[in-house]
């Protein structure tokens, strides 16, 4: 591959990511609201939000630090959607692989959490706290998850990876080949998501939205973005390590979007857990789940 | 101050014309309007007993979301704040504290006839009477309290100002400064102050008026307080306690 084409594919995936992503939060706010009997918002409302966000006149920033949190935080997930691989682009998928990948995708978090520090804001601090250790409770399964995955098709490189289920059809794509680590992967992918009820970090009538409470305008914009980005790398790498990746576009959309839509669907039904039991769910459950999958993978 | 007609109605130039009679000049200035209109973060102060037909405007009844308009937790993110009825002076305080932390361009919202007027707390010695004298208001829902309806063509009212560009006002109290500082130092004594410096950002923003500065700041200059962040202790007892 020669330089130029892999610069536009760097350039190229992020958007699309972007996208798509505008699109997975409008499928997002429209279960909701018809979960709950509303008609939900006109189809550009995520790119509404975020335009007004960012042409907002007034700005309160409170130092370096807290502009750079949400650079690392949007900057996080743009290296990982150059190594998650779509139908027709690969950008830097082969070099990076499945350990990297899992790197960078802590790398927002752990922005975030810097970026809030600065702004002093206690509630911000509690949010923050909480969303580490959400990150360690989602973690522990998800690394499972990628473990279990990597040495069923004995690579990390996510193009064998998807290009293996590919070949040997439905039979052999990974959710047939292990169902257990599957159902895992989803718990995990929840709780990635920040999403109910797993949202206790943000818990807007209690710690005012936590992370978010000191996000005004552009800074708020980008974690809009940055929002846009999380659903998709959740939804594709889901969708890349069980559901044979993305042969063409049609079939790559629609899995991706119907992998999101049960999380989504599930989060409106229930009431949120504190953050000790969502370790406590999270390490008992999918961990125990992924563990017996591995078992049965390795026997 | 019972007369309709003293109710100061802000005149806002329109926006600049297309530069050049380029017509696409002003396409992206109208497109950020057009976005802005909307998309609304609320900020819904509910002290007031108007607070109670918000719940149907915001949930299956009526839907706010269709309209664009989302309830936001914090001034930060808010575009309008939203008081739902009776303000006392205590209250205000907060209020205003809020108002100035969002950014601009921001929205104010009197819900009820006693941000209005006073309404049936006209005679209470702890109520303000008009929030504008003390904010600049963009749109005011009347009523005793209003219905949903009436909560929901108001919000549609205030989206077609935006995109109309006519809702300006949150400039206004940057222009005018000195007037609201005024009627809020009438209220609460001359030491009023609060944590935001409004002078500073109306400098920094090219929205410094005429009026900004009058003899209102310059009391504000004499009573001022440098803020100071509050010393971070532990409390050392406790923790021996704990151990
Ligand atoms: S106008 Fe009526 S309903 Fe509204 S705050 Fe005043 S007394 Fe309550």
């Amino acid at each position: 591959m020669n330089v130029a084409s892999l610069l536009v594919e760097l350039v190229l995936m992020p958007l699309v990511a972007f996208v798509v992503g505008l699109a997975m939060v409008l499928m997002m706010r429209r279960i909701a609201a018809r979960l709950q009997r509303r008609v939900g918002p006109p189809f550009f409302q995520p790119l509404f939000d975020i335009v007004k966000l960012y042409g907002k006149h007034t700005q309160t920033s409170h130092g370096l630090v807290h502009d750079l949190g949400i650079v690392m935080a949007v900057g996080g997930y743009i290296a990982a959607e150059t190594m998650l691989p779509v139908p027709g682009m690969t950008g830097i998928a082969d070099k990076g692989g499945l350990v990297v990948l899992a790197y960078v995708m802590m790398v927002p978090s752990l922005g975030l959490a810097l970026g809030v520090g600065q702004c002093a804001n206690p509630n911000g601090s509690i949010g923050i706290s909480r969303a580490l250790t959400a990150m360690l409770a989602y973690d522990v399964p998800f690394i499972i998850v990628i473990f279990g995955v990597a040495f069923h098709f004995g690579s990390s490189n996510l193009i064998t990876i998807a290009a293996a289920q590919q070949a040997a059809g439905i039979a052999g794509w990974g959710v047939s080949q292990m169902p257990l680590l599957a159902l895992a992967g989803l718990f995990a992918l929840h709780g990635m998501l920040g999403k109910q009820p797993f949202e206790i970090y943000v818990a807007p009538a209690e710690i005012a939205t936590g992370p978010m409470v000191e996000m005004s305008g552009k800074h708020m914009g980008g974690l809009f973005v940055m929002q846009c980005f999380q659903l998709y790398t959740a939804a594709v790498l889901y969708v890349t390590l069980f559901l044979g990746g993305g042969e063409n576009w049609l079939s790559f959309l629609a899995k991706s979007f119907a992998v999101l839509a049960v999380p989504v669907s599930l989060a409106y039904l229930f009431p949120r857990y504190r953050t000790e039991d969502l370790v406590r769910l999270m390490w008992k459950w999918p961990t125990m789940i992924g563990l017996l999958g591995l078992a049965f993978l390795m026997h | 101050m019972t007369s309709l007609s003293d109710i100061p109605v802000i005149q806002t130039p329109p926006e600049a014309p297309a530069r050049g009679g380029n017509p696409l000049a002003n396409v992206f200035d109208d497109f950020i309007r057009y976005c802005r209109s909307r998309s609304l973060f609320m900020l819904h102060y509910c002290t007031g007993c108007g607070a109670i037909e918000l719940p149907p405007a915001m949930t299956s009844r009526f839907d706010m979301e269709r309209i664009g308009i989302q309830p936001m937790v914090t001034p930060r993110q808010a575009d309008i704040l939203l008081v739902t009825g009776y303000v006392s002076v205590k209250t205000l305080k907060r209020i205003i504290l809020t108002y100035e932390q969002m950014a601009s361009p921001k929205y104010v919202i009197g819900i009820c006839s006693c941000t209005v007027n006073g309404g049936m707390y006209w005679q209470s010695y702890a109520t303000a009477k008009k929030l504008n004298d003390y904010l600049p208001v963009d749109l005011y829902i009347a009523g005793c309290m209003p219905r949903p309806e009436a909560v929901i063509e108001g919000l549609k009212a205030l989206r077609d100002n935006i995109e109309a560009g006519t809702s300006d006002n949150w400039k206004d109290y940057y222009q005018r400064y000195d007037h609201y500082l005024g009627n809020q130092q009438r209220l609460f004594g001359a030491d009023w102050q609060t944590p935001t410096e409004v002078i500073a950002e109306a400098k920094h923003y090219g929205l410094f008026g005429p009026d900004t500065l009058g003899e209102h700041t310059r009391r504000l200059e004499d009573h001022r307080k440098p803020l100071e962040p509050l010393r971070m202790t532990l409390n050392a007892g406790r923790l021996e306690h704990m151990e």
